[in-house]
């Protein structure tokens, strides 16, 4: 198994030099047959990475613990389920599941582009190939996951326990691909760069790449999230440690790309801005990976602790130094064929989101490098946790809610006080109703009632502008869902995008209300005893343990009541496992769209008493819903039409907007 | 001069009996009284005395700003392990005497370092964290600004490009606009040519 893995690796690396070849010397002979020849060879990539995956997965099946990662990182115990999440619990294996990815994502690429992005293919073809070389040849020489011991080991070490977790066996391959897929939009822009070809050709191809690498990442980052909620049993899902800020600095930074990637698409205008992001972009990714493969930082992620890192430090140096020579080479021919011609327009609001997009991203950067930095001048690491974040990205968050719901109703090109009158008089109306009502409500906190009213106004805008299409359809003979369905279909970026922004909407609501009005409280019972945490009554009845071949199983039964009413039977959990000295818990959570009760088993006593901490936390179901929505919204957006016919045809109000113009001339 | 200058605003301003900027007028008054009303009721919230619940609110936002120096990246509020529990019972304790949260900091920061702290001190050194954020984002907007500055300058120096024509419906009205102003620009050209900069702000409004 092991020996056709070393071939298959060795094989890939082949093919991947051939194509790399082949593309530049085709494109340099004016060859088509070589080009051509060695985009199959792309094609075949996939193929040979295909037959390492599967000897390595054979390995684990086979319990072969000659194999160093499988004796690393699986045992006779474990279920076999989850040979899958062992396959890239460690960093041999996540390497493979990535250059797997990349290759499939490359031949996808190869294969949808050859209408699309023809002519600058081959150079495309050669940056995909040359971050795939890159993982392979990594794999080959400095982390061979079909490394042989000398001595055969009776059994393996098993599986860390933090990661047996249904999360886990999605979580990180959907991260790990997403962070992947970035190569993709950028090998697209690149290719552009590199062939010449600096106009819009490559705008529809970079936008839906860096869509697809922005929702797996996104998604990735969620599913997180959950994993953090669920098992990780501290009541939150984001602590800002540096591994989820890594991959939360290339999302952010993909963020404003899709957004400025729209006015090129729309308007031919910053031609040399989304190059210049995507190349950003691909940077945070690869330094994302460089600090999960064994960066400098601390993290709860450590995992797969080596050295490894400073390869990819290496790496991301080369490519962003090379990225920006063809870039600065080209930069003459990026110059957009049409200016801004008002500051209170579409195009200018898109530039205020790039702004506060990139601020966040590099606020986090800061504040990931910032202990570094102290630790060199002033010889102390310094920590930089979640209050930091919090005080200064929080503003920036709220800016761009707001900005999220006042840029979609600026028209392009030109915009007068009277089409915002128009367009944001109902929502801000709206918002300020909301945050009164919230005010006599009791909702008393300054930052939250800010928040909760900056949502009012983004929700309020886009159902503003969804109510009017429909009935102005409507008018026009068609029944309310046929009218709203044909308004969704007839412009769907933009409408896809609303879809998203109501998601993102969702996440705010989710993220403010649990961190502003979260309760906690720590209450120790004897079997019979029971505590009031807020509202609830919980009474501990007892609790059993079952012993596993390599943990303990404790489950306790608690009993939730609220004004004497019975709410259920809740059984939080907490398994220890010896050889790792390690205990994982399994929170109790009885989730409701208005907050969620959350009970972590903390210990069991010798006497008999068990310690829970039991969380409050308000609308956090909103968080996981917005996962859904947000994919439904990017499959809005992408979904195929036929184009637009003018840029210009659709900007709401649209009237007013053209008489403003025509008072200039 | 001045007269005029208003007449032509007038006559332009698409909807006469809409006056927007009262209507902006009353929206910001609304939203400068509902920003006070929501400071008002914070404060008024916030100045009862301290119960025992409050001592552990309190205890538990100390409890977030203190590292569990044991394991990475994780503030004892978080971690279970045995001195994160220990540290929480300290900074209960000290509470209850009566100790003020940076005088339980300075307590921790004197055994363990300034690192124990969540969040890195807003002083000395340290401040370069603080201000480094806000300063990039003044910069980024003042690059912004030039930028938008730049593409206007270069954009009057183009050519109009072809605008689309508006609904059918619009057409009667925007023409009878499009000749007061013809008629406007005439009647001002004909004045002297002190005229010239009301006719120059006028048309930067309207873009």
């Amino acid at each position: 198994m092991a020996d056709l893995g070393n071939i298959s690796l060795l094989l890939a690396l082949a093919l991947g030099i051939y194509s790399a070849t082949g593309s530049m010397l085709g494109v340099w002979q004016k060859s088509p047959q070589l080009v051509q020849s060695a985009l199959n060879a792309t094609y075949l990539t996939p193929l040979a990475l295909g037959v390492a995956t599967a000897s390595l997965v054979g390995a684990f099946v086979s319990n072969d613990f000659q194999v160093e990662y499988v004796a690393a990182h699986s045992s006779l115990a474990m279920d076999t389920q989850y040979i899958w999440v062992a396959f890239y619990a460690g960093n041999e294996g996540s390497l493979l599941f990535i250059a797997f990815a990349l290759s499939m994502m490359s031949a996808l690429v190869i294969f949808f582009g050859s209408r699309t992005i023809q002519a600058s293919l081959p150079h495309t073809n050669l940056v995909l190939m040359i971050v795939l070389m890159f993982f392979v040849a990594v794999m080959i020489f400095l982390a061979n996951p079909f490394a042989r011991l000398d001595i055969i080991p009776l059994d393996g070490q098993g599986i860390n326990p933090l990661l047996r977790h249904p999360g886990m066996f999605i979580h990180p391959p959907v991260l790990m691909t997403g962070l992947i897929t970035f190569a993709v939009p950028f090998a697209i822009a690149m290719g552009a760069l590199i062939s010449g070809k600096t106009g819009d050709e490559w705008v529809d191809a970079g936008r839906t790449w860096g869509i697809i690498a922005w929702i797996i990442l996104g998604a990735g980052n969620l599913l997180g999230m959950w994993w953090a909620y669920t098992i990780l049993g501290w009541g939150g899902y984001w602590g800002w440690d540096p591994v989820e800020n890594s991959s939360f600095m290339p999302w952010i930074v993909m963020t404003a790309f899709i957004h400025s990637i729209m006015v090129q698409k729309r308007r031919g205008m910053f031609r040399m801005w989304n190059p210049a992001l995507i190349i950003i972009a691909f940077g945070f990714a690869q330094f994302g990976m460089f600090i999960n493969r064994g960066g400098p930082v601390p993290s709860v992620h450590s995992f797969g602790q080596s050295t490894l890192g400073w390869i990819f430090l290496l790496f991301m140096g080369l490519t962003m130094v090379s990225s920006f020579c063809v870039f600065f080479m080209r930069y003459s021919s990026l110059k957009s064929t049409r200016n801004l011609e008002s500051a209170l327009s579409r195009e200018a609001a898109f530039l205020v989101n790039n702004l506060l997009f990139l601020t966040i991203a590099f606020v986090t950067l800061w504040g990931v490098i910032y202990p570094l930095i102290s630790d060199i001048f002033q010889g102390e690491i310094i920590t930089v946790g979640a209050p930091f974040y919090n005080q200064v990205n929080g503003p920036l968050f709220l800016l761009l809610i707001f900005l999220m719901g006042v840029a979609p109703f600026i028209p392009w090109q030109h915009a007068s006080w009277l089409n915002l009158y128009r367009a944001l008089m109902m929502p801000v109306v709206s918002a300020i109703a909301v945050a009164v009502i919230l005010v006599l409500a009791g909702v008393t906190k300054p930052w939250a009632v800010i928040a909760f009213g900056l949502c009012a106004l983004v929700v309020a805008g886009i159902l503003r502008e969804w109510v009017r299409g429909a009935l102005s359809r409507h008018k026009r003979g068609e029944s309310y869902p046929v009218a709203f369905a044909r308004l969704i279909a007839g412009n769907r970026p933009r409408y896809g995008g609303y879809v998203a922004h109501l998601a993102i909407v969702l996440l705010a609501l989710g993220i403010a209300g649990s961190s502003f009005y979260e309760v906690q409280r720590d209450i120790v019972l004897s079997p019979g005893e029971s505590a009031d945490v807020g509202d609830y009554t919980i009474k501990y009845v007892g609790a059993n343990a079952l012993e596993r071949a390599d943990r303990t199983e404790a489950r306790a039964e608690v009993q939730v009541f609220r004004e004497d009413n019975f709410l259920g039977s809740y059984y939080p959990q907490r398994d220890f496992y010896p050889a790792f000295n390690m205990a994982s818990t399994k929170a109790a959570i009885r989730s409701t769209p208005i907050e969620d009760l959350y009970i972590i088993p903390g210990e069991f006593l010798e006497d008999g008493r068990a310690i829970f901490r039991v969380h409050i936390n308000p609308l956090v179901m909103w968080i996981w819903i917005a996962g859904p929505l947000l994919f439904l919204g990017v499959i809005v957006a992408l979904w195929p039409q036929k184009e637009v016919a003018t840029a210009y045809a659709r900007r709401p109000s649209g009237g007013t907007a053209a008489s403003s113009g025509i008072v200039t001339k | 001069m001045y007269c005029d200058a208003k007449k032509v605003m007038d006559t332009v301003t698409i909807e006469r009996d809409n006056p927007t900027w009262k209507v902006l007028l009353t929206l910001t008054l609304i939203a400068v009284i509902a920003v006070l009303f929501i400071i008002v009721a914070g404060c008024a919230s916030s100045s009862k005395t301290l119960s025992q619940d409050d001592l552990e609110a309190m205890a538990q936002g100390i409890d977030k700003g203190l590292m569990c120096p044991v394991c990475p990246s994780e503030t004892i509020d978080q971690s279970q392990v045995q001195i994160a529990n220990q540290m929480q019972m300290i900074v209960r304790e000290k509470l209850a005497e009566g100790e003020s949260q940076d005088e339980i900091f300075q307590f921790f920061v004197d055994r363990y370092g300034a690192g124990i702290l969540a969040e890195p001190p807003k002083s000395g050194f340290n401040l370069l964290i603080w201000i480094i954020p806000p300063m990039v984002l003044l910069l980024g907007s003042g690059v912004l600004t030039m930028i938008v500055l730049a593409m206007r300058r270069g954009h009057h120096g183009q050519v109009e490009e072809e605008l689309p024509t508006a609904s059918a419906d619009m057409e009667p009205y925007l023409s009878a606009v499009d000749q007061e102003i013809r008629r406007l620009t005439q009647e001002s050209t004909r004045d002297t040519t002190k005229d010239g900069p009301n006719i120059q702000s006028f048309e930067g409004k309207v873009e």
